[in-house]
């Protein structure tokens, strides 16, 4: 704590470093001048397995194993950016059968993560009831990567060369049962997000950017589609089997967090159909093709749109058995520069709502910091302040 | 005479306290630098298909309210000192279960460095549950042991 | 390479030393590493795109100089430019003039590789520990990771 030059007190309030299930845990301080906040800083590292450095000494086949858990909430992408790239440096032609089944579970894998984030986002904001009934519909797409692949997080259904695990024709239609209810649920959240007073008042003109701000700072994913960045390398660097089932993007305007909800939540609708065009018509033919132990030597880009934005991967190899390198740059990271300097100028409540609005898997926490002798600022108690600030009837 | 009427009260609140435990044990979640598979299938017991909040576990933030720390991830470097921290906090007696192929060896992590690879060479665990990640029920199963654990183990535990 | 390409390549000509195709859709320019900030500011007044990554390499090049590989895209289409540095002296000056959220990846440059960006407004560590040592840069070939190395069976 100092003070500041007109005599009153600053307080630095730490925010994390731990949190329940956050791709890349951060500790972010927030200098605050009473309630609103003056400057922030973000520190990473509580996740830092050492990745990139772990690859060097396994082979193209296990690092698709580690890579795929670089993040459980969307490990499919991971894996499908890195054999993509792979497969581009051996230079072989996966079978359209097994890119369409990557396509299903990559979309399906964005279904679970906008339902899973629109439940932490509903409980950052103490909507514990759209928490609870986002997630029971949620199981609903579980069920289906379960029944299609064999696990309900971590699928695994990426090879080199294609993919593990067919689609059949009862899974076909549990699929497509599903997705008519996850329709119906998700007309009704959308509603609920648009309507609700109390919540439109914890998101409607809340964490404004500008479309400029936007391309300025970067953003990606569905945090810039809703300030009218048209950004999905789905549509605009279609791959894999997109490019036989093409994507409608889903841009707003408005760049507040109402926004960041409608997107995500209109995005769900496009993905229920892109499931259902693959299902539909999926083509005929194998699901693998033989693939290389050593990869020629070479360099190549590999980019995808991970349910939180451009996910990108630079994988260069010296014709080893190994990989040279394989950088990974996620969406996160590259969101993150816009919560610190969104934060700053807003009020201390509003900041879960922030961090929730660019989605980086979660973000709530519990760990309680003892700033200058008497506060203790957990991250709950920051969320019961915003809670009370907005969600309190007058009465 | 008196004493023994002391002792008499005393073993039935030990009694108590091991019911109230048992029956409604305050779970504290710490995250070691795990990818988030198994948290999310942790808070995926909360929800409605399978509601832990049945069996009376509650998830709360306090480590001093917690009488049972569930522990995910390989226990990375800058996590270690805070996961310690954390145990530290919670009054006994304390449990603890460890969640997930990386929390009892370090998983797909083992050997990288920044990773310290198992969280009972940080603090000690009472239930290991694997699986990477281990479903809900498989996590439910995994408290439901340290419950019955709890309850054989109760009236020793109770004199720390 | 499309027109995309054929205009980036106009933008950052004046600082290009040689240039080459590897994919349809990708360009790479080496470059001095003095020169990337201005390449950068060139880039984005220009509105090319937006730098999307900043990879460190080591040992891509034969005489065992580090590599700092700027990733640019525009719709499909990605410019990387390359600059090499000596592995004792790797510094480049901060993009975060033109890019400011290239903080956080320049951040991870530094602590991941050992290249000083100057004049980076923080260059706190990002993702490695408080306690990690000095002097040992994880992705670089020949880190002494042995130095940082946890001890795994501590106190319980």
């Amino acid at each position: 704590m100092s003070d500041n030059e007109h005599g009153g007190s600053k307080f630095t309030v730490p925010i994390g470093p731990q949190h329940p299930a956050l791709k890349e845990p951060g500790h972010f301080e927030f200098g605050v001048d009473g309630e609103v906040v003056t400057s922030a800083t973000v520190r990473l590292g509580y996740a830092h397995r050492g990745i990139e450095k772990a690859v060097e000494t396994r082979n193209w086949t296990q690092n698709m194993y580690l890579l795929e858990r670089i993040c459980g909430i969307c490990s499919h992408i991971h894996a499908m950016a890195y054999c993509l790239g792979v497969e581009a440096l051996a230079e072989v032609e996966v079978p359209p059968r097994a890119q369409a089944i990557r396509v299903l579970v990559a979309e399906l894998e964005r279904i679970h993560s906008h339902l899973l984030w629109l439940g932490v986002a509903a409980h950052e904001a103490g909507f514990d009831t759209l928490f609870m009934y986002s997630w029971r519909d949620r199981e609903t797409v579980m069920d289906m990567l379960e029944g299609l692949t064999g696990n309900r997080v971590n699928y695994s259904a990426n090879l080199l060369g294609g993919v593990k695990f067919d689609l059949t024709a009862e899974l076909a239609a549990e699929i497509k049962r599903g997705l008519a209810f996850l329709e119906e649920r998700t007309q009704h959240y959308l509603d609920v997000v648009t309507s609700d007073e109390l919540f439109l008042r914890r998101t409607r003109g809340v964490g404004t950017m500008t479309n400029e701000q936007a391309e300025l700072l970067g953003v990606v994913g569905p945090t810039a589609r809703a300030s009218g960045v048209n950004r999905d390398i789905r549509v605009i660097a279609p791959y894999s089997a997109y490019k036989v089932f093409p994507v409608t993007p889903v841009v707003e305007y408005a760049g507040d967090l109402e926004a960041r909800f409608v997107v995500r939540l209109k995005e769900l609708f496009e993905s229920y159909r892109l499931c259902r065009a693959v299902v539909d018509n999926l083509p005929p033919g194998d699901i693998t093709t033989r693939f290389p132990r050593r990869i020629k030597a070479g360099e190549v880009v590999s980019r995808v749109e991970a349910p939180r934005g451009e996910l990108f991967y630079f994988i260069r190899s010296s014709g080893g058995e190994n990989p040279d390198r394989v950088k990974v740059r996620t969406p996160t990271l590259a969101n993150m520069a816009s919560v610190i300097s969104l934060a700053v100028g807003h009020q201390l409540a509003d900041i879960p709502m922030l961090l929730a609005g660019i989605d980086p898997c979660f973000s709530c926490n519990d760990r309680a910091v003892t700033i200058s002798g008497d506060d203790d600022w957990t991250w709950e108690r920051l969320r019961q302040l915003g809670i009370a600030r907005y969600g309190r009837p007058a009465w | 005479m008196s004493v023994h009427i002391d002792r008499l009260w005393q073993d039935a609140l030990e009694q108590v306290k091991t019911w109230a435990r048992t029956n409604s044990p305050w779970v504290i979640h710490f995250n070691s630098g795990s990818c988030n598979g198994c948290d999310i299938e942790i808070l995926a017991t909360l929800t409605p298909r399978y509601d832990a909040e049945r069996f009376g576990i509650k998830l709360q933030g306090s480590p001093r309210h917690a009488d049972v720390l569930i522990c995910t991830g390989p226990v990375t470097r800058q996590a270690r000192d805070r996961l310690l921290r954390v145990y530290e906090q919670m009054p006994y007696p304390k449990f603890v279960i460890a969640v997930g192929s990386c929390a009892l060896s370090g998983g797909a992590f083992q050997g990288c460095y920044n990773v310290v690879g198992r969280v009972d060479a940080v603090i000690p665990v009472d239930v290991y549950v694997p699986g990477c990640p281990p479903k809900p029920e498989a996590i439910i199963d995994g408290i439901v042991k340290l419950l019955d654990k709890l309850n054989g183990a109760a009236p020793e535990e109770a004199q720390l | 390479m499309n027109s995309d390409l054929e205009w980036a390549l106009e933008i950052v000509g004046e600082w290009a030393l040689e240039h080459n195709a590897p994919a349809a859709d990708r360009l790479d320019v080496r470059i001095k590493p003095e020169h990337t900030a201005a390449a950068a500011r060139a880039l984005i007044d220009a509105r090319w795109g937006y730098l999307t990554a900043i990879t460190g390499l080591d040992g891509s090049a034969e005489d065992g100089q580090l590599e700092v590989l700027y990733h640019y895209c525009r719709g499909a289409s990605i410019l990387t430019l390359r600059a090499s540095l000596p592995r004792d002296h790797a510094a480049v000056p901060s993009v975060c003039g033109a890019v400011p959220m290239a903080t956080v990846y320049e951040r991870e440059l530094a602590e991941m590789f050992g290249v000083m960006v100057v004049g980076t407004p923080d260059s706190s560590r990002l993702f490695l520990p408080d306690d990690w040592p000095d002097g040992v840069y994880p992705l670089r070939k020949d880190a002494a990771l042995e130095r940082a190395a946890p001890a795994p069976e501590e106190d319980q």
